[in-house]
């Protein structure tokens, strides 16, 4: 083939420009450290880590709720207990107002139960975040109102809330709730904290028709019938207080699982768009020592011509 | 016999073919780094020999004509292969404004916008897609906590984000757009003025080969050098006629017979806005085959208009199904029936300003008086999960990563084929360097030949000189 002035310069300039731009994109791998960047350097691997990304970013809010959650079960839990307190004293004082005691005795135990009941009332309407927490979705609203007399004896304690609790997702499709409402009448859903139609638990009014029961004197319909409804009401607290722990487990686990999920994107997406340091270098290296040996080369060869020779 | 004065008449013709051949050769230098320029040779011949008794006897040499080296075949491939290019390069150029548009990239260093995300170490993507994943993280992260007023705001806020985003996209798209049809009419313009200048050139070609020995050279290169220029812009097809004239049509109309220019070019609204070419006299579509008009008008009419549609199909269903969910819903203080966007499409999808200027009106509660309920809020977050049957059953975020996948595989492509074509054009160049470019070697060995053949010639009129004076001294 014959090799004219001109096929030099331009072969020459032609692979210094291949050379270059090799480097510069090895350069870019080494400094970011992925080997995917635009969608057009690998647009079916861009697609598999924008999937990822998306999933690890809602993994990321997953957990974001379940924390939130976590929050409220503990909040729920501390009233839960505060109230099963509350129905352990009641019970104790079921027991100790037997027939032996004196009126005057139960008309002490009588002004105790109602400072229970008030008591009680203000745990009920507990709040997190401003909002009141048993009231059900209802959260603007203290859900227990208590109605007093003249003496400051409690008549009367009202549910304002309603029965329905907010459920969130932990994970695509999973939703689960921490919250309980205050009461449920309804006879589904989730069974109320105070009352609930089904387990026939009603803490106010049972303590309320105690704290009568105490004044009037009363202790024969203590025993046979306030015990037995205070019972009622223990048992509907242990309840709360189990599912409660069954949820915070679950909560758990849910995050156990949603850092592990997290792990494992983390390793997708690495496989898909990192480079490899060491390849990437050596590569960069060898692509160097060619642009060298190209532009020696070619100064040598332009440098020389038949002009040199001739005088 | 030429006698001696015959011998000097030889002499003198070959002074002037050496001096000729010194010509030609310096004509070579003078054009070496000329890209159009054809290397030329003197062709030489031994001029008429005379019958004699002894024979034939030479007379020398006489200069036949200069002539360019050129290979046909080569030309005709270096244009076919230019309009390939010129496509390919145009359709990438076109393709990378589009991708910068878009702005997606991934980056694994960069921060989330929590800053979380940078931590955990899968990086962000900045761009829509991470705008369409925070949208709906802020929405599940509102139905945690629906009552509270900083989560509102976080939504909205996403919210913005997400439209702006949509908004600049589809704003830079249609720029794009606009000027790749500026371009178009751009290339239509000097199009029709390199016809001209190759009707012109005909025209003196015709007139200076006409009757003349040899070809007109120079005249030649620089006519092959705007068909090449043509071949650039779109891919003609050219036929050479027997007065040396080149005509050239394009899509099977002529537009340049002989000296005669028979039809120029222009665009045209194809309906939508779509801008095409025809021809201006009759008026007839041309289907484009190569060339940078066919690639710019490919990636406008191919992959931008597609991402185009794409997004503003994104947009709008994202409108549509986020409205449909929020109207029902209730706000803090009991208010319902508000639309959360506004707007159809990628261009003028916005934020309801109503509840930017008051986040308790966004209709979290799906239960009127109910301020804790997010039954509203819940079904907004899932529609991220679920696939819409206008985005060909994808989810919102699946429709986005095909729109930018689809994109960056016609670019890919588009790169790999011009990576190919640029070692087609490579050898090509490299096989018309070789038959028709000029070696500064070379050129300095032909002077040296000529010199040489010059001094020699001189001598031979010194010779016949003294000769002259020897018979003229005979007598005294």
């Amino acid at each position: 083939m014959r090799v004219t002035s001109n096929t030099f310069p331009s072969s020459l300039l032609n692979q210094l420009t291949t050379l270059t731009a090799r480097q510069s994109q090895l350069q870019t791998q080494a400094a970011t450290g992925q080997t995917i960047q635009s969608p057009e350097d690998d647009p079916t691997a861009m697609r598999r880590v924008l999937d990822l990304q998306a999933e690890n970013n809602s993994v990321a809010q997953y957990q974001r709720n379940i924390s939130r959650h976590q929050e409220l079960a503990s909040v729920t839990f501390d009233s839960v207990k505060a109230l099963k307190k509350i129905s352990d004293r009641a019970s104790e004082i079921v027991i100790s107002a037997d027939g032996l005691k004196s009126k005057q005795e139960l008309t002490v135990y009588a002004t105790e139960v109602s400072e229970l009941i008030k008591q009680a009332v203000q745990i009920a309407n507990t709040k997190n975040r401003g909002d009141f927490i048993f009231g059900g979705t209802q959260t603007d609203k203290s859900p227990f109102t208590a109605a007093l007399d003249s003496s400051g004896q409690v008549t009367k304690v009202d549910y304002q809330g309603n029965t329905t609790v907010p459920e969130t997702e932990i994970a695509e499709g999973v939703t689960v709730s921490a919250q309980v409402p205050g009461a449920n009448t309804s006879g589904s859903g989730t069974t109320g904290l105070i009352t609930d139609s089904r387990t026939g638990a009603d803490l106010f009014n049972h303590l309320i028709s105690l704290q009568q029961h105490l004044a009037a004197g009363d202790s024969k319909t203590i025993a046979e019938t306030d015990r037995a409804q205070l019972g009622k009401d223990e048992e509907n607290l242990l309840f709360h207080l189990s599912s409660n722990g069954a949820i915070q487990a679950r909560l758990e686990a849910s995050s156990a699982k949603l850092s592990q999920r997290s792990l494992a994107l983390n390793g997708l997406v690495s496989k898909e768009a990192d480079a490899d340091l060491a390849q990437t270098i050596v590569k960069l290296q060898q692509t160097q020592t060619a642009y060298q040996a190209a532009l020696q080369s070619g100064s040598m060869l332009l440098n020389r011509s038949l002009l040199d020779y001739l005088r | 016999m030429l006698g001696l004065l015959g011998t000097l008449d030889l002499a003198n013709r070959s002074l002037q073919t050496s001096r000729q051949g010194t010509e030609v050769a310096g004509h070579n230098l003078a054009n070496v780094n000329n890209p159009a320029y054809a290397r030329q040779r003197l062709n030489v011949q031994t001029s008429l020999a005379l019958p004699s008794s002894l024979g034939a006897v030479g007379t020398g040499v006489d200069a036949a004509s200069i002539t360019q080296l050129r290979d046909s075949i080569l030309d005709r491939q270096v244009q076919t292969e230019t309009s390939v290019r010129s496509s390919l390069e145009a359709q990438q150029s076109a393709l990378q404004y589009a991708e910068a548009a878009l702005g997606q990239q991934i980056d694994r260093q960069a921060a989330g916008p929590d800053g979380t995300t940078s931590a955990n170490g899968i990086g962000s993507q900045p761009g829509l897609a991470e705008n369409l994943s925070d949208l709906f993280n802020s929405f599940q992260g509102l139905s945690s906590n629906p009552t509270s007023l900083a989560e509102r705001q976080n939504v909205l806020s996403a919210a913005q984000q997400t439209a702006t985003q949509f908004n600049q996209v589809s704003q830079r798209l249609s720029t794009l757009h606009s000027s790749l049809d500026d371009s178009l009419q751009d290339s239509v313009k000097s199009f029709n003025d390199g016809l001209r200048d190759v009707a012109d050139l005909n025209q003196r070609i015709i007139s200076a080969e006409l009757g003349a020995r040899g070809t007109a050279n120079d005249l030649r290169d620089l006519r092959q050098q705007k068909i090449e220029n043509l071949s650039k812009l779109a891919k003609v097809d050219t036929a050479t006629a027997s007065d040396g004239s080149i005509s050239v049509s394009l899509g099977g109309v002529a537009l340049v017979n002989g000296a005669q220019l028979t039809e120029s070019i222009e665009t045209y609204d194809a309906g939508g806005g779509q801008l095409l070419v025809r021809a201006q006299t009759s008026g007839s579509p041309l289907t484009l085959t190569g060339g940078s008009m066919e690639g710019t008008i490919q990636a406008r009419d191919g992959a931008l208009t597609n991402l185009r549609t794409q997004l503003d199909a994104l947009a709008s269903s994202l409108v549509t199904n986020v409205n449909a969910i929020h109207k029902t819903g209730f706000g803090l203080n009991n208010s319902t029936g508000e639309d959360f966007f506004s707007g159809t499409n990628a261009a003028t999808i916005r934020v309801n300003q109503k509840l930017i200027d008051n986040p308790a009106l966004l209709q979290a509660s799906g239960a009127s008086g109910a301020p804790g309920d997010n039954q509203t809020i819940l079904a907004m977050a899932q529609l991220g999960q679920q696939r819409q049957p206008a985005l060909r059953d994808q989810t919102f975020q699946e429709s986005y990563a095909t729109s930018v996948t689809a994109l960056g595989q016609s670019l890919a492509s588009v790169n790999t084929q011009l990576n190919s074509q640029q070692i087609v054009d490579n050898m090509l160049q490299r096989q018309r360097d070789a038959v028709s470019g000029v070696s500064l070697d070379e050129e300095m060995t032909d002077l040296m030949k000529y010199q040489k053949a010059f001094e020699a010639s001189a001598k031979l009129v010194v010779t016949i000189d003294e000769m002259l004076d020897t018979v003229l001294n005979l007598k005294r």
